[in-house]
């Protein structure tokens, strides 16, 4: 007689107890170094996507020096090649499949980049956990990057024109008044990305990563048993982000109680 | 007033949007002379704050000129003394025009202190002994010295204000904006803002207010500009314009306002 979940079953998975601890290292230091990367990158392309450089300025002014207000000269003196380039990469990493691109950084750069076969820890295989660390934060820096550009965009305008107004440059605005202020909204937004990634990044197994679901994997290899190693998959994945997500909704109340102005 | 030093000349400022189908400024000429207390009035969407704004370019014009301390600063460069082209630095200009908004615009994640420190340090260059001694005294001379160390949270509408006009003032500008600083407080708390603001006028400094406080504008300006749908209708001296209306938009303003 078959049960969705047979308890026997249980016993004979014990000995890859190991295998699942492993797992569960890699995803986590995965998540971490790829929030790292994945915040750096995004505050670049968030950087970018704000800045205002704009090499053919000088056409959108009429031979009185004003402004145009319209035409083609006027758009092309608005054409900012750092914004464009940020956008561009935006939106394709939200509009394509972290699968895909996983495989494209995998099978398509890492093939022509030698990596050094080397383990972490004596069980994490550099030549793939790197990748995977690469493809995961490129992924994220995207979304992170919309977090920190709404998050700066989300204080007050008129912060902008008083820090102005005082002789404060852009770049003194944006240090002094505007990032403090912006990276208390943006904290628990992060927070909440590392939890997302813990999740997501259960596709890397497919790059050969040694995480979580590997560990699935390799036991139903090795067993042939497949349910129960998923529920103890899907155990540990609820036990790594449901403190956490509860952590920051904690911390985020705490921080918006001196919040009103 | 013609023998007196000229401080900013506005000549036809225009502010079009859309290819001129919205005209927030059409043409406004006004002399701004040193010691001029000017009260701008007028109905809402007239462009008073447009205007305002434009002094210290928060809004970039289509169109005229501004010319402050020589120096037209709707363009982007101008010729210096030596007849050399050079960069228009904003940053620079926007020092001597303090400006005082309708929401304070305090700093809240700052102590007061910090609010008022902080230009004169990273700007000006001052060091932190100097600029909180004269920080500190100029709260003093608002009644806020004891609330050096709080946060914006922690003052009311009116004592907020009172900061945000030191902490322009902290910066030793030579002509001061306000952008309507009275119409967000509670009726109770627009004596104090204005007689901060007399006292400033009283003190000789070139003042240009939007306002809807048509006592102040009447008995504290030497001057009111009367604004309606982006031009400048009307100008002269306050108490005759208010006595002796002769722009029929002024006339239907004032029957409504007082």
């Amino acid at each position: 007689m078959d049960h969705f979940i047979q308890l026997e079953n249980f016993p004979k998975i014990a000995p890859y107890a190991e295998l699942f601890w492993q797992g569960t290292l890699v995803t986590v230091l995965l998540a971490l170094f790829t929030v790292i990367i994945g915040f750096c990158l995004a505050l670049i392309l968030a950087l970018m996507r704000m800045s205002n450089i704009r090499p053919f300025r000088a056409l959108g002014l009429d031979s009185d020096g004003h402004p145009r207000e319209q035409g083609f000269l006027a758009l092309l003196s608005r054409f900012n090649p750092l914004s464009f380039i940020a956008t561009a990469y935006v939106e394709i990493i939200r509009s394509t499949p972290a699968l895909v691109q996983i495989f494209i950084i995998y099978y398509g750069v890492f093939s022509i980049v030698d990596l050094p076969s080397f383990q972490l820890f004596g069980f994490i295989r550099f030549d793939r956990f790197f990748p995977g660390v690469v493809a995961l934060g490129m992924n994220s820096g995207a979304y992170l990057c919309e977090i920190i550009r709404s998050g700066i965009q989300s204080i007050d305008s008129g912060q902008t024109e008083a820090a102005r107004s005082l002789g404060l440059s852009q770049g003194q605005n944006l240090r002094y008044i505007i990032l403090p202020q912006a990276i208390k909204n943006i904290l628990p937004a992060i927070a909440n990305e590392f939890v997302v990634i813990i999740k997501e990044s259960a596709v890397t197994y497919t790059i050969g990563v040694q995480d979580i679901m590997s560990a699935v994997n390799a036991v139903r290899g090795a067993s042939f048993i497949i349910v129960e190693p998923l529920l103890v998959a899907t155990a540990i994945y609820f036990c790594l982000c449901f403190p956490t997500s509860k952590a920051i909704a904690y911390v985020e109340r705490r921080m918006s109680r001196g919040d009103k102005r | 007033m013609a023998t007196r030093d000229s401080m900013i000349q506005v000549t036809d400022l225009k502010k079009h949007y859309k290819g001129g189908a919205i005209k927030a400024l059409d043409g406004v000429t006004v002399d701004i002379n040193k010691g001029d207390v000017i009260a701008v009035i007028g109905p809402s969407g007239s462009g008073k704050s447009t205007f305002l704004r434009s002094l210290n370019l928060l809004e970039e014009p289509t169109g005229g000129s501004i010319i402050f301390k020589g120096i037209d600063i709707t363009r982007k460069k101008y010729k210096n003394a030596e007849g050399k082209t050079v960069k228009l630095n904003i940053d620079e200009l926007r020092q001597k025009m303090g400006m005082v908004f309708q929401h304070f615009n305090l700093f809240p994640h700052m102590t007061i202190l910090d609010n008022m420190t902080l230009a004169p340090m990273k700007v000006k260059g001052l060091s932190k002994d100097e600029a909180e001694k004269k920080a500190l005294d100029l709260l003093d001379r608002v009644g806020l010295k004891d609330r050096a160390d709080a946060y914006p949270i922690q003052l009311s509408g009116g004592q907020k204000q009172r900061v945000a006009i030191v902490r322009a003032l902290a910066m030793e500008p030579e002509v001061m904006l306000f952008d309507e600083p009275t119409s967000a407080l509670d009726p109770e708390m627009v004596g104090e803002v204005l007689d901060v603001m007399k006292e400033l006028a009283e003190e000789g400094m070139t003042m240009v207010v939007v306002t809807h406080e048509m006592g102040f504008a009447r008995e504290v300006g030497n001057r009111l500009l009367f604004m309606a749908d982006g031009r400048l209708l009307e100008q002269g001296d306050p108490k005759e314009l208010f006595d002796n209306p002769q722009n029929p938009r002024l006339q239907d303003f004032l029957s409504k306002v007082l």
